[in-house]
Parts: structure tokens; C-alpha cells; sequence
């Protein structure tokens, strides 16, 4: 049997005396689509830095593919095949939907540090980037400035360059945050279209997307993982309930 | 056979090699070069051409950092003189038959000798952007100026180290002994340099250098290691700023601290900066109006460099485009065919400005002279009148005019924002009205 595409072993991770993450164990198969959530202050964006390599964690490890990244440098975490997004927006403002999108291409298709290719003149990447485009249906604004898009196109702009990459572990953090019902619609059918046949880690805190979207569900209190398992079996699970998911369903009612 | 799909330049699946259009610019651009020799003939308007085409270089180099990295340099003068410094001592071997080196082939030495220490001082100086990239270039800057007093044996100690271009190797029958071969030279090297430049920054590791610049977290995240993203653009830059020290070395034959030192690294921050970071032309311009207001307004008044201060704190307040953001800002009217309303505004605003100015100008001069020329000496000529500077009349007539000229800028500046608004609006229709 491979290995999980995501496994955490005894990860913890503390800034001065503040233990943030004390110690979470979960395996993330591939192909899954996976949740984390939990209240406010738990860790989650702690927990999606450790992985992605932002952090370096205080103890325990990380493996990818069954390989310890633990300590890595996110360039490195991505060149073996992680890609992530941002809670803010985090995209080239000053350049165009087009270059971003290419700038998320570059170094998979093997151009990397490369000053002997002109860049406007590699078919192959700009072919992809605008298939990407087409994916994310921003085609109509390629050659507009990043930075003058709407909040719900950064957004799924900055999905778009996650993607680029062909990365097959994908990490989304609170993609829908701040955006209306009928684009957080919209951001959540993007999601599961381009993330077919991906690993998909998600952190969000709209329970509709999360129960719609997710094969399985984490959830993480105080830097501890109470629960892992099926949406059903979670929503259905009194620790959860008592800990968290019983007032966040009554908010999302 | 001769159908137009079939021609050499664009057979196959790709594009032409260069497309004509954005050839166009840069053969124009060599033409106007290789062509300026032919109006200006005499040897000081070579020497001032061959100094511009060096500073242009030196400025695209520094922009290579500044403008596409977003690394602010304060010691980037270093890789210029050592390349400089190399090439001094190559064409002394030269001279004494210890190698064999045609002149015209001497600056991708220089350009190697650059590259070779930036890629030592990178290796450390670019792990961070920002503040820290700008002490190290701070600190190592110093160091170096500093060495070139100590390593006499390299740097020739206070009287530097100077050559003679003209023993090496006759190349198509050209010495260099005159100035207008070396202006060749100088500018054929220019034109290859500057090219180069440009292509890098439309290269995948040009376009992630901007990425970096703008959102290196996000970059990182791409595969992409912020820092040898920045050291390669910085070995480059090192390299281009060589090749300037070698055409310097060639065009002045000596070179001394002052071409490691913090002034010559400040100075290339000024000219980058006052031509517009943003731009690839800004340091082109930057250098031209810079190396124009050297050598000409120094002819005029010693006190040149206070007026390019000023010039370029007024450019950091006002215009942080650069004279080149400044044109930049009329191609919104230009397109809009609005152009025509801001020449009424400016010319009215023209005589006022030009009279503070040269009045402002002659606050400053009167001043200087009474205070520095010497005793004695209280008779001084300015704009072809001959006052005394110590008397009060001349100098209140100065501050008289430069006042009556900004209370007139004054009151024209609400007309030429409106017309600057009315130029960069468009409303629904207004083109089709006659």
C-alpha cells in the first residue's frame, strides 16, 4: 500500500511558552479530500504553516508521500509536489492575471532559473496558463493587472495559481472567507473541479462547505485533534459536538 | 517554396525570432548611436558620449537590482571598479607583452571579474531582502573602499592605477589612440549590454525576479528559492556593472578609490532613481540627464551638485516615477487625443517657472559667491550682468522675482490641475463630439 500523501506524527509546535499544536497525529490518504476545523484560535493556520514548510515545527514530523519534510524550506516542500493558498489573498498584485498564473508554471514545466528561454516565447507555458485561465474562468480579465480584480476573482486567481503547478496535494486555506453565498458557490464547484483526483486539504470555516465538500473531517481544539472521520460520523459525534460543532452549526443555521 | 510561412525567420511552429516591431526601437536606437559622432565630432562631446554610455550601463545594472529585484544597493559602485581595477591591470599586461588581449574583447573581462565577486558577496548579502540587503551593500561597500587604500599591490593605494589602451594588438587596423574608435567601442558595447539586459528581464528568471520582488512568500510557495532568485539577479547585475568598469578603464585609463567608493554607489542610486526605477528606460534617461547636468552645469556654477539634490529630492516628493513616470503620466491623455488642453496650462506656466527658477538659482549663487570667493573679490558676473555681490540690491531683486514668480505659479496651479483632470478623463461620447 503507498503511503499517505500527508502524514503528521506527534506534531507539535510552540512560540515562546505558548504551546500552539500539542501533538497531533493524522494520516491523510491520497485522493481524499480532507477538512480541518475547529473555533477560532485552535491552530488551523498554525497546523497548515508546519505542513507547507512556513514553519519549522518544535517537535514531531511531517511526511509527504512517506518521505520527512519536517524542517524543509517551502520551495522545497513544493518541488515535491505540495501546493498552497493563502487565508489573505496572496497574489502578484502588479502583474497581470496571465503572468501570475504563468509565474505559478515556471518551475514545474522546468524553466527554473532559467535566462537563456524568453518567456513570451515558450508555447508550452503559455498554452497551459491560459487553459488554466479557461479552468478558472477568468479568461476575460488575462490581461488585466492582479491587483484590480475583484475580491472573488483574487480569489479564485490565487486558486489558479495553486493549481498551476500540477501539484497533487492541494492546500486551501479558507478559501470562501469573506465572500457571499453565491460566490462561495461558485469558489466551492472551482474547488472541486481542478482539485479532481488531488489530495485536497482545506481549512474553512463555512460548515456547508466543509460538510459538502469534504470526505473526511478533522477537527482541531487547542492545537489537539479530537476527531478524525466521515462528516456523518463527526456531525454525529458528542466530543465534537460538545467541543465545537454544536455552536457552529447553530451559527451557520 | 516561397510562400511567406516558409521564410527562414518564421519557419516551423514558433514565432519570428524578434518580432520587427520590438526590434524597431533598438535599431533605431543603434543607428542614432553609431550616427551621433557625425554631429557632434569634437573631442569633449565624445568624452562626455562615452561617459554617458558607461553610466547607462552601470544604471540598467543597478536597475537590474533595484527596479526588477527590488534590492536597494548602497556599495554597488564595487563591482564596477574591480571590473575596472581588473582591466586596468590586464591592459598593463598587456603593454608588456604578457598577454595577448585585442582591446575590443576586454570588457567580458571586466564583466567576469564582477560577476566573480558578486557571486562571493551574494552568496551572503542576498538570503533577505530589504534593510538587511541594504546594510551588507552598505558595509561591504565601505570594506572595499576601504582595502583599496590598504592592497596597494591591486588598487595602486591613493594615485590608483592607470594604463595605456593603445599597446595592445592592432584590431581591422584600429589602435583606439583616437576618441572616436573608443566611442565605437564604448557604444557597440552599450547596445550588446543593454539588449541583454533587457532580454534577461523577459526570461523566466527576469519575470520570477519581479515575483520575488513584489510577494516573495508567494514565490516561495511556487518552487521558487527567494534567495537564489535574488543572487542570480544579483551575479548579473555584477556582471553588466564589469563590463561598465572596463569601459571605463578603457575610455580613462586610470581608476581610482573613488570609483569603489560610497559616492559613486550614491550617485548611481540618484541617477537610477531620477530617470524611473519602474521603467527600463528610466536609467537610460536618468544617466543621460545626470552625465548632461555633470559636465555642462559644472561648466556654469560650482554649486551643480546642490542643484541635482535638489532636483532629485523635488523628483522622491513629487514624481517617484522618475522623468520617466513623468512621461509616462501624459499617455493617458495622449490616447484619450486630450494632449492638446495641457499645452495652453503649460505654457503659461512655462515663463513663470523658468523666471523662479533662474531667480532661486541666483539667490544661491549670490550667496556662494559673497561667502566663498575671495577677499576682495566682490565683483561677480551672473546671466551676463556684472553686480557686486555684497551689495543688497542684487539679491533682493532675486528674491523680488523668485517670489513674484511663485505667487504666479501659485495662482495658475488650480487651472493646470483642471486641465490635467479634464486631460485624463474621458466621459461617455465625448470623442464623438466635433
Amino acid at each position: 500500500m503507498s503511503p499517505p500523501a500527508i502524514e503528521l506524527r506527534a506534531l507539535k509546535k510552540s512560540f515562546g511558552l505558548a504551546e500552539i499544536i500539542r501533538g497531533v497525529d493524522v494520516a491523510i490518504p491520497k485522493g481524499e479530500r480532507h477538512a480541518i476545523i475547529g473555533p477560532n484560535g485552535a491552530g488551523k493556520s498554525t497546523l497548515f504553516n508546519l505542513i507547507t514548510g512556513k514553519y519549522m515545527p518544535t517537535g514531531g514530523q511531517v511526511l509527504l508521500h512517506g518521505k520527512d519534510v519536517s524542517g524543509m524550506k517551502p520551495f522545497e516542500i513544493n518541488r515535491m509536489g505540495l501546493s498552497r493558498s493563502f487565508q489573505i489573498t496572496n497574489i502578484f498584485p502588479k502583474m497581470t492575471v496571465f503572468e501570475n498564473i504563468r509565474c505559478g508554471l515556471l518551475w514545474t514545466m522546468g524553466y527554473r532559473y532559467s535566462f537563456w528561454h524568453l518567456v513570451n516565447r515558450q508555447r508550452d507555458v503559455s498554452a497551459r496558463a491560459d487553459e488554466i485561465l479557461d479552468q478558472i474562468n477568468l479568461s476575460a480579465r488575462r490581461d488585466d493587472i492582479a491587483g484590480v480584480l475583484t475580491y472573488a476573482e483574487q480569489r479564485a486567481l490565487e486558486i489558479g495559481i495553486t493549481i498551476a503547478g500540477g501539484a497533487d496535494i492541494i492546500m486551501l486555506d479558507e478559501p470562501t472567507a469573506g465572500m457571499s453565498h453565491s460566490e462561495t458557490d461558485y469558489i466551492v464547484d472551482l474547488i472541486r473541479t481542478v482539485t479532481e483526483g488531488k489530495t485536497l486539504v482545506i481549512v474553512e470555516h463555512d460548515m456547508g462547505v466543509v460538510f459538502d465538500l469534504a470526505d473526511r473531517i478533522s477537527v482541531l481544539v487547542y492545537g489537539e485533534m479530537i476527531a478524525t472521520d466521515t462528516p456523518a460520523n463527526v456531525r454525529a459525534s458528542a466530543k465534537v459536538q460538545e467541543a465545537y460543532l454544536g455552536t457552529a452549526l447553530e451559527e451557520d443555521a | 517554396m516561397s510562400t511567406a510561412t516558409d521564410s527562414p525567420l518564421t519557419a516551423g511552429t514558433r514565432a519570428p525570432l524578434i518580432p520587427l516591431a520590438s526590434a524597431m526601437p533598438w535599431i533605431i536606437a543603434s543607428v542614432f548611436l553609431l550616427a551621433l559622432p557625425v554631429f557632434f565630432p569634437s573631442g569633449s562631446a565624445l568624452t562626455i558620449m562615452n561617459q554617458m554610455a558607461i553610466t547607462i550601463i552601470f544604471a540598467l545594472a543597478y536597475n537590474m537590482l533595484l527596479g526588477q529585484g527590488g534590492m536597494l544597493s548602497f556599495g554597488h559602485a564595487v563591482y564596477m571598479g574591480l571590473g575596472g581595477f581588473f582591466c586596468m591591470h590586464l591592459l598593463n599586461r598587456v603593454e608588456y607583452n604578457e598577454l595577448y588581449l585585442p582591446l575590443p574583447l576586454l570588457p567580458i573581462f571586466g564583466g567576469l571579474f564582477g560577476l566573480f565577486f558578486a557571486i562571493i558577496i551574494g552568496s551572503f548579502s542576498t538570503r533577505r531582502a530589504g534593510t538587511v540587503f541594504a546594510m551588507i551593500s552598505l558595509g561591504v561597500g565601505e570594506l572595499i573602499a576601504a582595502c583599496s587604500i590598504i592592497i596597494v599591490a591591486f588598487f595602486g593605494g591613493e594615485e590608483g592605477v592607470s594604463g595605456d589602451r593603445t599597446m595592445g594588438p592592432e584590431v581591422f587596423g584600429f589602435d583606439f589612440a583616437s576618441q572616436q574608435e573608443v566611442y565605437y567601442l564604448t557604444v557597440i558595447w552599450l547596445v550588446i549590454s543593454a539588449l541583454a539586459m533587457f532580454l534577461f528581464s523577459r526570461t523566466p528568471i527576469g519575470r520570477i525576479t519581479n515575483a520575488v520582488r513584489d510577494n516573495e512568500e508567494r514565490a516561495e510557495f511556487l518552487g521558487y528559492s527567494q534567495r537564489n532568485v535574488r543572487w542570480i539577479s544579483f551575479c548579473a547585475s555584477g556582471f553588466f556593472a564589469g563590463i561598465a568598469g572596463a569601459l571605463f578603464a578603457i575610455n580613462f585609463e586610470i581608476l581610482t578609490e573613488e570609483n569603489l567608493n560610497l559616492a559613486t554607489s550614491g550617485s548611481i542610486l540618484l541617477i537610477t532613481f531620477l530617470g524611473g526605477v519602474g521603467f527600463f528606460i528610466g536609467p537610460v534617461i536618468g544617466a543621460i540627464v545626470f552625465t548632461l547636468l555633470q559636465t555642462v552645469l559644472s561648466l556654469y556654477t560650482e554649486i551643480w551638485q546642490l542643484y541635482v539634490g535638489i532636483l532629485f529630492v523635488l523628483m522622491v516628493m513629487f514624481f517617484p516615477g522618475g522623468l520617466t513616470g513623468l512621461i509616462a503620466m501624459h499617455l493617458v491623455p495622449w490616447r484619450l487625443g486630450k494632449i492638446g488642453l495641457l499645452l495652453k496650462p503649460y505654457g503659461q506656466m512655462l515663463l513663470p517657472a523658468l523666471a523662479f527658477v533662474f531667480s532661486a538659482a541666483a539667490v544661491m549663487e549670490i550667496l556662494f559667491h559673497a561667502r566663498h570667493a575671495g577677499t576682495g573679490e566682490e565683483e561677480m558676473s551672473l546671466y551676463g550682468m556684472t553686480f557686486n555681490s555684497h551689495s543688497l540690491t542684487p539679491m533682493i531683486i532675486a528674491l523680488a522675482v523668485a517670489f513674484a514668480s511663485l505667487m504666479v505659479i501659485k495662482r495658475l496651479a488650480p487651472s493646470l490641475k483642471d486641465a490635467w483632470d479634464e486631460a485624463n478623463h474621458m466621459r461617455a461620447g465625448e470623442r464623438d463630439e466635433p
